[in-house]
């Protein structure tokens, strides 16, 4: 295929994803600009449950580290799948 | 800069969808759209890109969002389609980013980032030329698009009636946060579509 080479490299960045969404986020306490902001102001969060199947990139049953490279795939999977639908509508229309 | 539930106020929430959905209405109306199977690639590459979280030394960190480098790669149109359906894929499969915060999500990443990412690539790659102007524009388009976003979630977290004076603490944490993460946004963002240049120019069609 066409893309295959793109899609390796796809598929290398999702298992070397944990070391850095994982194991170095715990490390540093993972915190982003806008959690600094919303602290300032007071903002809660308010989890409201929709049925994500994947919540926080985890899969019910697996260790975080490999629930992670698993979401990876899958995520990407499901993006590049709905892309790729839309360009054959795209293209017939 | 995904919003979480909770953080917005209603208003901005209705706004917010409105606006999405007026954009994306009228923009799919005109130009349908239009993905190719390259897009759907770049599409998956977005998607891992923003898993990988570097944090920083001082308890932050930062992650690639990609909206310049989609409009870069695909034109500012088909980069909003690929960075909304990114974005959505993360909020209804990841519990990345609020459902009520999903129309300010998209606003701030599929739209701002895309179209002023877009504008400045496109205003320095008329004026440079070569890989050394993918490069420029990408850095300079990625680092603005970031900041426009970073501040407009700003703006929507911070400017609402129950905080006053929110958006003068907000804006400037996020803008001046952005300011730095942004510049690691623009170096990856020019240095991918400098490689693309080089390797395959065919594939940049913004």
């Amino acid at each position: 295929m066409r893309y295959g080479k793109a899609l390796i490299t796809v598929i290398i960045l999702a298992v070397i994803s944990p070391v850095f969404g994982v194991i170095l986020a715990d490390a540093v306490g993972y915190h982003e600009p806008l959690d600094v902001a919303a602290e300032t102001l007071g903002l809660k969060e308010k989890d409201i449950e929709w049925g994500s199947p994947l919540p926080d990139y985890t899969v019910p049953g697996l260790d975080p580290v490999t629930g992670y490279i698993v979401s990876g795939i899958i995520g990407a999977a499901v993006v590049f799948g709905i892309a790729y639908l839309l360009s054959k509508v795209s293209k017939k229309e | 800069m995904h919003i979480p539930d909770g953080y917005l106020d209603p208003a901005w929430v209705a706004a917010t969808y409105a606006a999405v959905i007026g954009y994306f209405g009228v923009m799919a109306k005109k130009f349908r759209p239009v993905v190719t199977p390259e897009a759907a690639v770049l599409a998956a590459g977005i998607f891992v890109a923003q898993m990988l979280n570097w944090p920083l030394p001082g308890g932050t960190s930062l992650h690639l969002v990609g909206g310049a480098l989609a409009a870069a790669i695909l034109g500012p149109w088909s980069g909003s389609v690929v960075m909304g359906l990114v974005v959505t894929i993360q909020c209804l499969l990841f519990h990345d980013g609020g459902i009520t915060a999903l129309g300010a999500n998209l606003l701030n990443m599929a739209v701002i980032d895309v179209l002023v990412g877009y504008a400045v690539f496109k205003t320095i790659r008329s004026r440079v030329g070569g890989v050394r102007g993918l490069f420029l524009g990408g850095l300079l388009g990625g680092w603005t698009g970031i900041v426009a976003a970073g501040v407009a979630c700003g703006i929507e977290i911070g400017l609402s009636p129950q905080w006053p004076f929110g958006v003068a603490v907000t804006v400037p944490i996020m803008g001046g946060w952005h300011a730095i993460l942004g510049i690691v946004e623009g170096i990856i963002t020019g240095s991918v579509l400098a490689y693309l240049g080089a390797k395959a120019p065919e594939v940049i069609k913004g």
